[in-house]
């Protein structure tokens, strides 16, 4: 009714086409004199537009927790990352400093010795939020105020090894790197005891399945990522549906149409919900006073569930949670439990996938997260582009090196799944600012897309990665701006 | 360390409970050996055990067992020695031998 009606009077759907071969918005650009404005041809319903499908092959399990026990400490996965670590870096440290460079453990180290030493950093940062400060001075006890950066200038650089740890100076930048990297670094100890670093490398990319040779036809998957059901914003709603239109074909003329025929999947990398969902009075009020009151996140879920059947009839979705959807918070975070969807989880096109993400879809390796490695790099670190902290985990090869130190994340003990030890064709994060994308290429002949999948709620954008070419582009979907819904208002007063 | 220790709580039992918390929990006594005679041969297995626990090289040993221990060793591809795990696959539903050195303490 309401959506249909604002639909007639203010549709956008803007597709910026740039560079490139076979962009989407080449391909569903409106042909001369369009077919919305002449006579229907016939009393039948017109061409059918087949949706390609591709081949589908999740890699998800290393994601999956079986068994579930807390009871062992961080120690291990800390442990595991560098017995997994330490092979790769010597071989990269031999490839950069010579195969004569000497490898050293701290214990063994002399001093003013040139050597290499493979390491898991740690950075002791005063603004760090710890509930120890917060015990210890439980006097005057002020709360830590949350920030938006933990960095400063007091901050010390650290490498440990198995069995010990020295302080690092020298030419490492101390506020780009974060805790829980492992590296490895060429240069000598200093009468004070303190490592003076000259050089120092990280794993980089790892080895890469070349993508299959494709047929000429262009096939997209749409990424898109906080959807922000729930939020106090209801204008978000229409270029929400303008969205689901678009990709269900029912947008547009017959060449649109069969544009949005060749997105072949939709991948929803978290945060469907709003953070307005979570309310905190659960948490602080008695329970006698909120135990008739309904969860924040009960409508919203309901809602997206419509919204879910929609696009899953059409086709196939993945749904990732993220920071805010009804799902455990430490990382890897569990799918979405199916009964949260009664009518959309019936169709065997949705997909209720974990967070971080990995897939294949018709040879094209996707690997990715709902952004929360990415924004706590970015708080513990002078980093501020989304797009070069995703690089950089993927240099590092590592998804997200800040766990478990000041990210959630289970307490793994036999292997580090957060360790890339494949590398993905597509490598993208949710919930960025804004849209970015870039094709790095490795020494040993990668080809890797970064996509930093911008929030939908405050960007109105999604983004269409192409199977073939490996482009991506953005598309952003705009109706009334809250300016001319304004002006409109003063109009009529 | 080669001779096992004796303690003084092998003749004379523990009577007292131990507190709570604070140092003297850090100080709790190891459980009481069994009282049928430990023989030689076991005592020497757990030795061994106990070596292959302050192995550093095998990583930390509190919060799992010692199989998945040496299992993640293995995976590695730490070289532990086989030994180990062909005399934990023989004593599993023995606690004392399945469980690391450290594993009556609190966490």
């Amino acid at each position: 009714g309401l959506l249909a009606g604002l639909r007639l009077l203010a549709v956008g759907v803007f597709l910026s086409s740039c560079f490139g071969t076979v962009m989407f918005s080449d391909l569903s650009v409106q042909k001369d004199g369009s077919s919305l404005l002449c006579r229907p041809a016939s009393d039948d319903q017109g061409p059918v537009f087949e949706r390609m499908s591709l081949t589908y092959t999740p890699c998800s399990d290393h994601f999956k927790v079986g068994e579930r026990s807390f009871s062992r400490q961080y120690a291990h996965i800390y442990a595991a990352r560098l017995m997994q670590m330490r092979p790769l870096l010597t071989e990269r440290a031999l490839q950069k400093w010579g195969s004569d460079v000497v490898i050293r453990r701290l214990c063994d180290l002399q001093i003013g010795e040139q050597c290499c030493i493979v390491g898991t950093l740690f950075k002791r940062m005063d603004l760090q939020p710890s509930i120890l400060k917060e015990i210890s001075e439980e006097h005057n006890l002020l709360p830590q105020p949350a920030r938006a950066k933990y960095i400063s200038d007091v901050d010390e650089l650290i490498l440990e090894d198995e069995l010990q740890r020295i302080k690092l100076e020298g030419k490492i930048d101390r506020d780009k790197c974060v805790t829980g990297s492992v590296i490895a670094i060429y240069g000598a100890e200093r009468n004070d005891g303190k490592f003076t670093v000259e050089d120092f490398c990280t794993a980089d990319l790892p080895m890469q399945t070349p993508r299959p040779p494709f047929l000429s036809l262009s096939r997209f998957v749409l990424l898109a990522s906080g959807l922000g059901l729930g939020s106090s914003r209801a204008d978000s709603m229409l270029g929400l549906q303008l969205l689901i239109d678009m990709v269900t074909g029912q947008l547009g003329d017959q060449g649109e149409q069969s544009g949005a025929a060749t997105i072949s999947r939709v991948l929803l990398a978290g945060n469907l919900l709003s953070q307005n969902t979570q309310d905190k009075d659960a948490s602080t009020k008695a329970k006698y006073l909120t135990k008739k009151t309904q969860a924040g996140s009960v409508d919203a879920i309901r809602l997206l569930d419509e919204l879910l059947l929609q696009l899953v009839a059409s086709v196939p979705v993945d749904v990732m949670p993220g920071q805010y959807d009804p799902t455990n918070y430490t990382l890897p975070q569990q799918p979405l439990h199916r009964c949260m969807f009664p009518l959309s989880s019936v169709h065997p096109t949705l997909l209720l996938a974990s967070n971080p993400y990995q897939a294949a879809i018709d040879g094209v390796k996707f690997l990715g997260t709902s952004g929360q490695n990415v924004c706590d790099i970015q708080r513990y670190s002078s980093r501020d582009s989304h797009l070069e902290i995703l690089e950089e985990t993927l240099r590092l090869r590592h998804l997200a090196p800040t766990a478990p130190d000041t990210l959630g994340c289970y307490p793994f003990y036999q292997k580090d799944p957060f360790i890339l030890e494949e590398c993905p064709h597509v490598y993208f994060s949710g919930n960025a600012p804004v849209f970015e994308s870039k094709l790095i290429k490795g020494t040993d002949g990668q080809e890797v897309l970064l996509v930093t999948v911008p929030d939908f709620n405050s960007t109105q954008t999604v983004c269409l990665v192409n199977l073939r070419t490996l482009e991506c582009e953005p598309v952003t979907f705009s109706a009334f701006s809250t300016d001319d819904e304004e002006s409109e208002m003063n109009i009529s007063h | 360390m080669t001779t096992k220790h004796r303690l003084i709580t092998d003749s004379f039992k523990v009577v007292k409970k131990a507190r709570r918390g604070g140092k003297q929990e850090k100080r709790a006594t190891p459980p009481p050996p069994q009282k049928d005679a430990e023989s030689e041969a076991e005592k020497e297995e757990l030795q061994k055990l106990k070596q292959f626990d302050l192995d550093w090289r095998f990583g930390p040993c509190t919060g799992i067992s010692r199989l998945q221990r040496w299992e993640r060793a293995k995976l590695h591809g730490l070289n532990p020695p086989e030994e180990i795990r062909d005399l934990l696959l023989k004593t599993y539903t023995d606690p004392e031998y399945n469980f690391s050195l450290w594993s009556e303490y609190p966490l």
